[in-house]
């Protein structure tokens, strides 16, 4: 497993392109290299196991978004047919690249969640949640817990499945989904009772000292004041561009002074940490390589935005142009996968401690 | 360590005190076995002891309790963490995070403990539950004991003086039961902890106990005292137990060891004195057949309603049954017995058509038109006219507001005309809650209205899947008669159970699953004469194939006694 810090930096490199570029070569790129990460990782945490429903939501919205592009965009060249000019919306040309341009959307989303399939295959999700601030702890431990249930949801949903079956139950319409979702809800709530008990029971948030209550409502009161005084200033910046400074400034004060609240309610969490990851050669290897890919794609977009730019219509080319330079910059983001191979996988089925010695946990840093 | 003087408590929106005017004092370093049928107050009466019981969830308590010279009413649960650990019934809904170490180390990040001593205080409760080689895997790929076991480990790096357990064991198959029970022992008699714990598997514990607390419930009080006197006193008592107070046998045995001297001796006065053989053969002066324990098999000629050819199926590239054949006939009572993880849930969603064979067949008959349905082919709506199947959890299919509505939607299902639920509902001794919110009832009483739900379409051949969990003495007793009285009436019933008193109270043939292969296949009381691990009590007791139940050598000894009093 990666540190958690370089692994995230390979997510942010991977998830840049993906967002910012519409270039469908580029983007093929990027999936594949989210493909071969995934391949080389393997399910080796809870959520790695995901990459299919990921990979079919993203192909699902692929296949919606070229037929919602080619009729409700009516602008090209190459006319394929022609629908009733009558027809409010869907009415007029149906063209060749609001097809492809439909296709490269849909292609730039089903990137973005490989990209993120990849991510979860190889994330210590525990490890990420102890990263986050002080202020988000509360979150993270949420966020922790759904992990953790979630295998266990997936097997009693298939239990429930199969006992209504039995009695009779077939799907029709959507009043027959009480039979399936009501026992699932109840099992679910009885669980999360038992466990808040047993976190009650060990003592959790049990050294968290509330601050005074006038201090929690200011501290509430500065949060509200400085959101508002933020999308004030985002409103400023989107819709009077002329309004000079004062959209910016204003943003800038606003998120510092969020900032500086969450700094303070941070203070009042007290935590330690059993487990200190160690940073590795290969980490840093990662961490390098990802902030390159990341420096070299948003350096092409802001010296040299035309060999990043892509757009089907008229009169740019329907076929999109391909920079080799720009496709080398975004190969290394493929290293998760050459590197992978001398990690031994972290848990899973069948491992055994033989495993467990191998990679021996890393203490060694306290 | 722990003292009540005059505890009471009354839950929120409850007209009546579950808990009244409790006095007692529990030693340190005692090992408090807390029994009584369920809805007794057991689980509260535990709850109270960290102060979940009134800080989570409200009511009215009165009188005073002190933990190791601390008071729970008034710490409540963050307060007594470090005191006392508790751990409750179902190992997987006690998960905070999805790795072993880190689950053990959780509670004392959120403390803030130094580093150095949490590394500590990790490594010996891994090795205190004796779980370091699960430490890096994942809790979703453990079993049910070693999670268990994991979770008892996390209360312990807090260092707790007393350890509390809720049912550790309920939801567990024999063979981690003992486990998590072994470990519980050790844990009281090594590290001089004080364990209070509730159980109904008494014949696992009794012999470990110091004193046990027997809560009857409805108002009635406790009773507590050394385990010999609590259970000459009460009825919910394992078979052994049960045998020794029908026979009078003096000071009750505790474990079969102590059984086995009493059935020598009066073996010994039988045989006129003489050194009794190691196997007390009673079968020397008796009948040869007995008729109260005669297999009621069906006739050989009755046709197969169930025939399973050459089965294989796998899954995950785990190969789950393997070349199984079988056949059972009209009105036979078939239980399945193995390990978790033999095949035997597999095999019953076979039965069912939830699962289709790989290779082989399954062919299901009806016994009333003696049609032939091959899951193959068979649409699940076909075969469920036919073959009924309660799941393991009955929470899996309780979704209505009443239980009658549960059984009219089974009816809907089957598009069965609405019907009276009265008569079903009595022998399920569900009659006085046709209109109570069926997740409400306990344990017993919700498997007891899964099996009503899908009784009510009439399925001619029964499949039950663990179907005594959770249930205590009595209610394994009235399931029993229950299941033996549906037989009587021509159905099929095939059961998959861990439960050896169950097997050997009502079935008449015991298939022995292992690896997805049938290992033996006969009738019970031979196949439960040969084994050691899949013996009832009494079984082991005598020794004897003909006796596998308190009935059965009640039974006996009266003929005996008939046949003595004839001679005299």
């Amino acid at each position: 497993m990666y540190h958690t810090w370089a692994w995230v930096a390979w997510l942010a490199a991977a998830a840049l392109p993906a967002f910012t570029l519409q270039n469908p070569l580029y983007l093929a790129l990027v999936l594949a290299a989210a493909w071969l990460v995934y391949t080389a990782l393997g399910r080796s945490t809870p959520l790695g196991s995901s990459w299919g429903a990921f990979v079919r939501i993203g192909v699902f919205f692929l296949a919606l978004s070229i037929p919602f592009n080619a009729l409700s965009i009516h602008a090209g060249e190459i006319v394929l047919f022609r629908l009733p000019e009558a027809w409010p919306i869907v009415g007029g040309p149906i063209t060749l690249e609001a097809i492809v341009a439909g296709a490269a959307n849909g292609l730039s989303l089903l990137a973005i969640l490989a990209v993120f399939a990849a991510f979860n295959a190889g994330v210590d999700h525990y490890q990420l949640l102890r990263a986050t601030p002080a202020f988000l702890f509360q979150a993270g431990v949420v966020v922790s817990i759904a992990i953790t249930f979630v295998p266990q949801m997936v097997l009693a949903a298939r239990e429930i499945r199969q006992a209504q079956r039995i009695r009779g139950h077939r799907l029709r319409g959507v009043r027959d989904l009480l039979p399936l979702i009501i026992p699932l809800l109840a099992n679910g709530l009885e669980r999360a009772i038992q466990l808040a008990e047993t976190m009650e029971a060990r003592g959790f948030a049990g050294t968290q000292v509330p601050g005074p209550r006038r201090q929690a409502l200011w501290l509430q009161l500065g949060t509200l004041a400085a959101l508002l005084a933020l999308l004030a200033g985002l409103f400023i910046l989107a819709y009077y561009p002329a309004g000079g400074p004062l959209g910016g400034n204003l943003s800038g004060l606003a998120v510092a002074g969020l900032l500086a609240l969450f700094w303070f309610q941070g203070r009042g969490v007290r935590r330690s940490r059993y487990r200190r990851p160690r940073w590795e050669g290969r980490d840093t290897a990662l961490a390098v390589t990802s902030l390159l890919v990341a420096a070299a794609v948003a350096g092409a977009r802001f010296l040299a935005p035309a060999t990043l730019y892509y757009s089907p219509y008229p009169p740019a080319a329907l076929l999109p142009a391909f920079n080799p330079w720009i496709g080398a910059a975004l190969l290394p983001l493929v290293l998760p996968a050459l590197l992978a191979p001398r990690m031994a996988p972290r848990n899973g089925s069948g491992n055994g401690p033989e495993q467990a010695g191998a990679r021996s946990v890393a203490h060694d840093s306290f | 360590m722990i003292r009540f003087e005059h505890l009471g408590y009354r839950y929120p929106g409850s007209p009546s005190a579950i808990l009244e005017d409790l006095s007692f004092d529990v030693r340190e370093g005692e090992f408090l076995l807390v029994i009584g049928p369920s809805g007794s107050g057991k689980s509260t009466l535990l709850r109270c002891l960290n102060g979940l019981v009134p800080h989570f969830y409200g009511g009215q308590i009165s009188g005073r309790l002190s933990v190791d010279g601390r008071d729970p009413v008034a710490l409540g649960p963050r307060g007594m963490a470090g005191t006392v650990g508790f751990v409750l019934q179902d190992p997987e809904a006690q998960f905070v995070v999805d790795r072993v170490e880190d689950e053990l180390a959780f509670a004392l990040e959120n403390q803030g403990q130094d580093p150095i001593v949490m590394r500590k205080r990790v490594e010996e409760a891994l090795d205190q539950l004796g779980i370091a080689g699960l430490r890096q895997r994942s809790v979703n790929t453990l079993s049910g004991g070693e999670r268990q076991r994991v979770a008892i480990a996390a209360v312990m790096t807090l260092q707790p003086r007393l350890l509390v357990l809720d049912e550790p064991t309920s939801q567990l198959d024999p063979q981690a039961a003992e486990e998590v029970l072994d470990t519980l022992v050790k844990l009281n008699e090594d590290l001089g902890l004080t364990v209070v714990l509730s159980e109904h598997r008494l014949e696992r514990v009794v012999q470990y106990a110091d004193r046990i607390l027997y809560m009857p419930g409805e108002g009635r009080p406790p009773i507590l005292g050394e385990p010999r006197a609590v259970l000459g006193q009460v009825d919910l008592t394992p078979p052994l137990i049960t045998l020794a107070k029908a026979l009078g046998w003096s000071p009750l045995p505790l474990t079969i060891k102590e059984g086995r001297r009493f059935v020598s001796r009066e073996a010994g006065i039988e045989n006129g004195g003489s050194l009794p053989a190691a196997v007390p053969s009673a079968n020397a002066g008796s009948p040869a057949v007995e008729p109260s324990v005669v297999p009621a098999f069906a006739p050989a000629t009755s046709a197969p309603v169930v025939s399973v050819s050459h089965l294989d199926f796998s899954y995950n590239g785990h190969l789950a049954l393997d070349g199984v054949s079988l056949d059972v006939r009209q009105g036979e009572f078939v239980a399945l017995m193995g390990r978790n993880g033999s095949g035997k849930t597999t095999l019953l969603k076979q039965l069912v058509g939830l699962l289709r064979p790989q290779r082989g067949e399954v062919e299901i008959v009806d016994p009333r038109s003696h049609e032939s349905l091959n899951t193959r082919r068979a649409a699940v709506e076909e075969i469920i006219g036919v073959v009924g199947y309660v799941p393991q959890n009955p929470n899996a299919l309780l979704f209505n507001d009443t239980v009658r509505q549960e059984l009219d939607f089974t009816r809907r299902g089957h598009n069965l005309p609405p019907a009276d639920d009265g008569a079903l509902l009595d022998t399920l001794g569900l009659a006085g809650h046709a209109e109570d919110y069926p997740r409400d009832l306990s344990v017993g009483e919700r498997q007891r209205v899964a099996l009503a739900s899908i009784l009510v379409a009439e399925p001619q051949i029964l499949l039950l899947d663990e179907p005594t969990r959770g249930l205590d003495y009595r209610q394994k007793a009235a399931l029993a008669g229950f299941l033996k009285a549906e037989k009587a009436r021509g159905r099929t019933i095939i059961m998959a159970t861990h439960d050896v008193e169950l097997v050997a109270g009502c079935a008449d043939r015991v298939v022995l699953l292992g690896d997805g292969q049938v290992v033996v296949d006969g009738p019970a009381r031979q196949v439960m004469g040969e084994s050691l691990v899949f013996a009832s009590q009494i079984n082991k007791l005598y020794r004897d194939p003909a006796l596998l139940t308190v009935e059965a050598v009640l039974a006996r000894r009266a003929r005996q006694a008939k046949g003595n009093g004839h001679r005299g």
